[in-house]
């Protein structure tokens, strides 16, 4: 019991990371906020959580894709906006929904095409990736507006049987992600390579047989595949097509997904973690904003969090 | 495609940055179109515009090569932005409010290098981490609001001018020559050297990895700090918002200079001429009308062509 416990806390070894901490800390701020403000454990505010954590549950878990083959994609931000506009263009669903997704798989395909065999840092790929992306995403939609298609609106907005749709959204997510992650070869295969490229020894999963290069362009397409699934669900909150909804939403994605224990440098990290650590970002939003913390303070405790997270935890590899 | 690749004209072209190439098609194409903006009074003005990015580019340009990255300027520059502007320090003079500005990017940069070369944490995180402490502190602290205005005495010596060319443009190029000469003259230069190349290496050659990290990450924060007084003097106010792209831009006109991570290779001059490209960039954009999209769509084709380009080398190399 002891020994497990010490591994769970200090994340020693473990594949999936250090999680187990995310998880006290989200306890903790339910505890706090469950004492201190009445309104926070009412059912409605509760699904407002769910609803407000979404889109970031959706983005960090397609960043996580990337991060456990030790990359970035600083683009998916620019990607969320992307895909509200061209969701706000007045096009039937039945063609924007595919399209979008079309599209984000045609930017992670370059993005990985970059990383994979042209031998580009992804941190520089992505970023100038971001660039372009929200370039024509401002040719497209300068200022915010547009008609997003009813049935997005009504997908983020309705409810079944009382539950709101969001909560589908993310068991549907979750599910998906858990089989793409943990339940299947490929998930399998972007931890050993990770793990490969995150001891140094970069050609050692290659030289088992795995198709490296294609798995990791495979993990860039999905990551921005799961960025125009935040966008459409982004969308349907907002009801119009923004060029700025999703600035900084990558660093929000990293800070998710490394409070979730995963590491920077590749091969260690769960779906669990990452969602329990897009849920803790999103309960202090709520807890401090019902506690009525101004904003920025808000910021900076994110930043110290993370600090923390990242800092108690030291790793073999310097650098990026 | 192979073909020209095996030619070793086109490696002896690979090694120059394409800051260089870029700069002089810009360059031309601004001579053939608008000759008279060639002149040194507007390239003055344009080019003073970029000094704080080029200066910060000169410490993003050191911990990129020991392949760590510094994402933390634009809290920096908040925070000195704040001091200068608030009333947080009546009456003080500039001597006073550059010893603090200096001050604190020492201790950013020092807290910076500790975290990446002695705890091993993820450059990433740590300097985006500090980044939002630093700027929700000060967001908090001008509850969102611009402060204030910034004394006069920025603004002018900011205006003067020696010899018609501005003063921080001066002031820049003197920077670039000091950390050229630092690089070259002293050994640090080769640890810096060293350590980007192979840091595995470097430790069994004797080479002080972890300080030479540390003092890249100090020397990062000097220059941030100064970049900034730089920046509070040109826009002469206080703000909440300035400069929070500065970082992504000046990681941008590194790579465009021909610095890699984690390889060791690259100089000041290069990217001084990235910083000095986005300036024509920017005037060659303005002058055809072409508007804020457009500019982003460029600057990212250029560092993605940039950066495939030198991919592309080093996939050559490596075989």
């Amino acid at each position: 019991m002891n020994r497990t416990m010490k591994r769970l806390l200090t994340g020693k070894d473990s594949r999936q990371g250090r999680w187990f901490f995310a998880l006290l800390i989200a306890l903790a701020i339910i505890v706090w906020l469950g004492l201190t403000t009445e309104r926070f454990l009412t059912s409605e505010n509760l699904f407002n959580l769910v609803a407000q954590a979404m889109p970031l549950i959706i983005t960090a878990i397609g960043m996580m894709l990337v991060v456990l083959v030790g990359g970035l994609d600083l683009s998916v931000g620019s990607v969320i906006s992307f895909t509200t506009a061209i969701l706000a263009l007045g096009a039937p669903a039945l063609i924007s929904i595919p399209g979008v997704f079309a599209l984000a798989a045609c930017i992670g395909l370059i993005n990985g095409l970059a990383v994979t065999r042209l031998n580009v840092h992804p941190i520089i790929a992505t970023l100038s990736m971001q660039f372009i992306v929200l370039g024509i995403t401002r040719i497209l939609r300068p200022v915010s507006g547009g008609d997003v298609p009813q049935i997005v609106i009504d997908a983020v907005a309705g409810s079944f049987y009382g539950i709101p749709l969001p909560v589908f959204w993310g068991i549907v997510t979750v599910l998906i992600a858990w089989k793409i992650i943990h339940g299947s070869r490929f998930g399998l295969h972007l931890f050993a390579i990770g793990g490969g490229i995150a001891s140094g020894t970069d050609e050692a999963t290659h030289n088992f047989g795995v198709a490296d290069k294609q798995k990791i362009l495979l993990a860039y397409v999905g990551c921005s595949c799961f960025a125009a699934l935040a966008g459409i669900f982004l969308a349907g909150r907002i009801v119009s097509g923004d060029p700025n909804v999703g600035l900084l939403f990558e660093m929000d994605a990293i800070t998710a997904v490394a409070i979730g224990g995963t590491q920077l440098s590749g091969g260690v990290g769960s779906l669990h973690g990452t969602v329990i650590g897009a849920l803790v970002m999103a309960l202090l939003a709520n807890g401090m904003n019902s506690a009525n913390i101004s904003a920025f303070v808000q910021t900076a405790i994110k930043g110290v969090i993370l600090l923390l997270v990242v800092g108690l935890q030291s790793r073999k590899k310097m650098g990026l | 495609m192979a073909a020209l690749f095996n030619r070793t004209n086109f490696n002896r072209i690979s090694r120059i940055p394409p800051a260089y190439f870029v700069f002089a098609v810009l360059l031309i194409v601004l001579w053939i179109a608008r000759p008279h903006m060639l002149n040194i009074n507007i390239m003055g003005i344009f080019i003073r515009q970029v000094v704080p990015l080029g200066i910060l580019v000169l410490g993003q340009m050191l911990v990129i090569r020991v392949n760590s990255i510094d994402l933390s300027g634009a809290g920096v520059l908040l925070l000195i932005n704040f001091y200068i502007s608030s009333s947080m320090f009546p009456g003080a003079s500039l001597p006073f409010f550059v010893a603090i500005s200096l001050a604190t990017g020492l201790a950013v940069g020092l807290f910076n290098g500790y975290m990446v070369g002695k705890r091993r944490v993820s450059a990433v995180i740590v300097t985006l981490a500090v980044n939002i402490v630093l700027v929700g502190i000060v967001q908090f602290l001008a509850s969102g609001k611009p402060p204030g205005d910034v004394p006069s005495i920025f603004s002018d010596i900011y205006n003067t001018k020696l010899w018609l060319i501005p003063t921080p443009v001066l002031f820049w190029v003197a920077l670039a020559l000091i950390m050229s000469l630092f690089l070259s003259r002293f050994v640090y230069g080769r640890y810096v050297s060293s350590v980007g190349a192979n840091p595995v290496a470097a430790l069994f050659s004797g080479v002080p990895v972890e300080r030479t990290v540390i003092v890249a990450h100090t020397i990062a924060g000097l220059m941030t700090a100064l970049a900034s007084l730089v920046q509070t003097a040109s826009i002469a106010v206080g703000s909440v918002r300035v400069g929070h792209e500065l970082p992504i831009l000046a990681v941008a006109a590194t790579i465009l200079g021909g610095v890699v991570f984690g390889r060791g290779e690259g100089g000041v001059w290069g990217p001084f001429f990235g910083v000095l490209s986005f300036a024509l960039l920017f005037v060659v954009m303005t002058t055809f009308g072409i508007g804020e999209p457009g500019k982003l769509i460029t600057q990212g084709l250029i560092i993605l062509l940039a950066a495939i380009f030198y991919g592309l080398r080093t996939a050559k190399s490596r075989t």
